[in-house]
């Protein structure tokens, strides 16, 4: 199985790259990047061939590509691989728009190639075993979810995150398709209206964008959700900051934290220095200097990245529909351009 | 000073315990049916009325624990008649009607006081005073929770009739209005969402209300009649440019009990399990009696009752409609 990725923009590459090399018969080609001295970087620090354009990465004939690079550009990229005939594991969300989102499942689609969209929250060992258990029955009917995906803001060298055209939005569009998507995923039906508030008032000063965020979701049969979905956690924040839920049924309610699963450190400011697992869904902790002093917290879940990326292998391998696809990639950016709809109107906005 | 009790349920109850820690006099108390009133009177060594214009004659201050469409009717009569009132929260069922109260106790120059006794906990106190001395900067996000199971009562359940309660919206989640409004100041807009908006017949009701405060600031407030009893749960996270302050009572509750279960019976309204040196509810009440006494202010003010009457009820609109609710800027106190 040949690999390679387009762009490393996205701090989610250096995660992959591990999670690839610990998978036998995996030979990753190389990179390219748009960003050639980032994407130079990215090779050295990864012992990687570097190649200077997408299209000589893509005439070394790889079965698939992960695509990490600044989300405006994941439709471009996206178009490539596809005209390429080669399989496509591309970062979330799926693209900065509906309009972007649907020519990228259409081209996949079209050239009969494996769109994946990374949904890491769909292999949580934790997410998943509460909807194993609400499908069978034993948890009661959903009548709503209350929930959070929160973090520190991305850190300067990853700047994009907080650029507008490049990432299509703020604190939104980087935290809210991951819950879209659970909650989709558990209820088996798609939002309706979304409803959305946000502010700027967290690192008003170093950014453009939407820092603090609450938006609320409708599901077809009337069960409704919130994310608070803001960067609001601090330098001293003890992790990158995480995503939890608690989901209310007629017979009470699960609370799922799905990066509980951590040791406190207390006291030891080198502790965390480079031993952050690839599980983290950022680790900006490292990139904070300021947010060593305190306590930290030292994930030892089950690695989610890791088990999303061998799902994408083993769908190639057997030539079927990956648990993520496109399509969920694109309901959840639907929902994500609702929200920032409801935010310019002030009302809630039918999807 | 003569105190008046109006209804001997749980709040009633509460409140002559604390009222007897003061030096006022619990002069009677007033339930229905009449007879209700005998043994806690007795208790009390105070005299069981039969009609409010009975208890309002005995007393100078009536303290209203009545359920919630009874408030607006017995808080006009007392002041009309020159008393004091307390007022258990929510102050009415309606804004008018929370209206009416205030003008009532204006026009008769009587006290009013709306107990909202969320900021009498020491937790929320605590936030507060963080919050006015900047230590998280300027609060951005905010998030209350207050999680518990359906209120029970032993005959004629009028927590469950919306009628008269209000519901989740107004009668749980009227606390966190309060707070969240006390933090972050005044409120312009509300959206709510609730579980009985779309399915009447749920056994448990849970309610999501995202704030937009006039500062920018964004609170969301979830209250919760949907877990299996005895849980009561109440927590915060209020989120600044310069920090964030985290409460979670079952993370902070002092005491953890693992016994094997006998026959336990859970109470009928689900109450916090920190204690402490002195209750909220005594602190409540001790300040209402030194306001009556020194005409001072209390720390949370009948103009405050009444925004949280209107935050709550643009909830309920907002859960109705499925509208976010635009509020006009209100004048409030509050310390």
């Amino acid at each position: 199985m040949k690999l390679a990725f387009m762009s490393a923009a996205h701090v989610h590459a250096d995660a992959y790259v591990s999670c690839l090399k610990s998978i036998p018969d995996v030979e990753i080609l190389g990179i390219a990047d748009h960003d050639a001295e980032r994407g130079k970087a990215f090779a050295s620090r990864y012992g990687l061939p570097f190649f200077e354009n997408y299209d000589a990465l893509l005439a070394q004939k790889p079965d698939g590509v992960l695509i990490t690079s600044e989300n405006s550009y994941h439709k471009a990229l996206s178009l490539k691989a596809a005209e390429a005939g080669v399989h496509i594991l591309c970062e979330k969300p799926l693209a900065t728009n509906v309009k972007d989102a649907t020519a990228i499942v259409r081209a996949a689609r079209e050239a009969k190639i494996l769109l994946m969209t990374a949904f890491p929250m769909r292999f949580s060992v934790p997410v998943r075993g509460v909807r194993d258990e609400l499908l069978q029955g034993k948890l009661g009917n959903p009548l709503c979810f209350n929930a959070s995906n929160q973090g520190q803001l991305p850190p300067k060298d990853r700047a994009w995150f907080t650029d507008p055209v490049l990432a299509g939005g703020g604190a939104i569009i980087d935290h809210v398709v991951h819950l879209a998507d659970v909650m989709r995923w558990y209820l088996g039906m798609e939002v309706v209206e979304v409803y959305a508030a946000t502010n700027r008032i967290f690192h008003a000063h170093e950014v453009k964008i939407e820092t603090g965020a609450m938006v609320s979701l409708q599901f077809e049969s009337g069960v409704f959700a919130t994310i608070n979905c803001s960067w609001s956690r601090p330098s001293t924040w003890p992790s990158w900051g995480g995503l939890s839920f608690d989901l209310i049924t007629d017979r009470g309610a699960v609370h799922v934290d799905a990066f509980k699963q951590n040791l406190t450190v207390f006291g030891a400011p080198s502790a965390h220095q480079g031993s952050a697992p690839a599980t983290e869904d950022h680790d900006w902790s490292s990139a904070h200097g300021d947010g060593g002093s305190g306590p930290r917290w030292l994930y030892w879940g089950s690695d989610s990245n890791q088990m999303m990326i061998e799902e994408f292998i083993t769908a190639i391998h057997e030539r079927r529909t990956p648990l993520v696809t496109g399509e969920d990639g694109l309901h959840a950016v639907q929902i994500v351009e609702a929200a920032y709809r409801s935010i310019q109107a002030g009302r809630p906005i039918r999807i | 000073m003569k105190i008046g009790i109006i209804g001997t349920g749980f709040m009633g109850t509460t409140h002559a315990g604390a009222w007897v820690k003061t030096g006022a006099n619990i002069a009677g108390f007033l339930a229905d049916p009449p007879s209700e009133a005998e043994p806690i009177a007795k208790r009390y060594g105070a005299k069981p009325y039969s009609t409010l214009a009975e208890l309002i004659q005995a007393t100078d201050v009536v303290d209203i624990c009545s359920p919630t469409h009874l408030h607006a009717q017995m808080a006009t009569t007392a002041a009309k008649a020159g008393r004091h009132v307390v007022c258990e929260k929510p102050l009415a069922l309606t804004v008018a009607q929370g209206e009416t109260i205030l003008e009532a106790c204006r026009e008769a120059n009587v006290k009013l006081f709306v107990a909202h006794v969320v900021r009498y906990f020491p937790e929320y106190a605590l936030a507060a005073s963080q919050v006015r001395a900047g230590k998280i900067g300027k609060v951005a996000t905010a998030e209350y929770r207050r999680l518990s199971y359906r209120p029970k009562k032993p005959v004629g359940n009028w927590f469950l009739d919306e009628e008269k309660s209000g519901g989740i919206l107004l009668d749980l989640m009227i606390h966190d209005f309060d707070i969240a409004r006390w933090i972050a100041g005044e409120v312009v807009s509300v959206y709510a969402k609730k579980v009985s908006s779309f399915n009447k017949d749920s056994p448990s009701d849970y309610g999501q209300v995202i704030l937009i405060h006039a500062s920018g600031a964004l609170s969301h407030i979830s209250g919760a009649w949907a877990y299996p009893p005895p849980v009561f749960r109440t927590g915060f996270e209020i989120a600044g440019d310069g920090g964030l302050i985290r409460h979670d009572s079952e993370a902070e509750s002092p005491i953890e009990v693992s016994l094997r279960q006998g026959k336990g019976e859970a109470p009928d309204v689900g109450l916090p399990a920190s204690p402490l040196a002195e209750s909220p509810y005594d602190l409540e009440i001790a300040d209402f009696y030194r306001c009556l006494q020194k005409g001072t202010d209390p720390l949370v003010c009948a103009e405050d009752g009444l925004a949280a009457l209107k935050i709550a009820c643009a909830a309920m609109e907002s859960a109705r409609t499925g509208k976010a609710i635009t509020l006009l800027q209100q004048k409030g106190g509050g310390r």
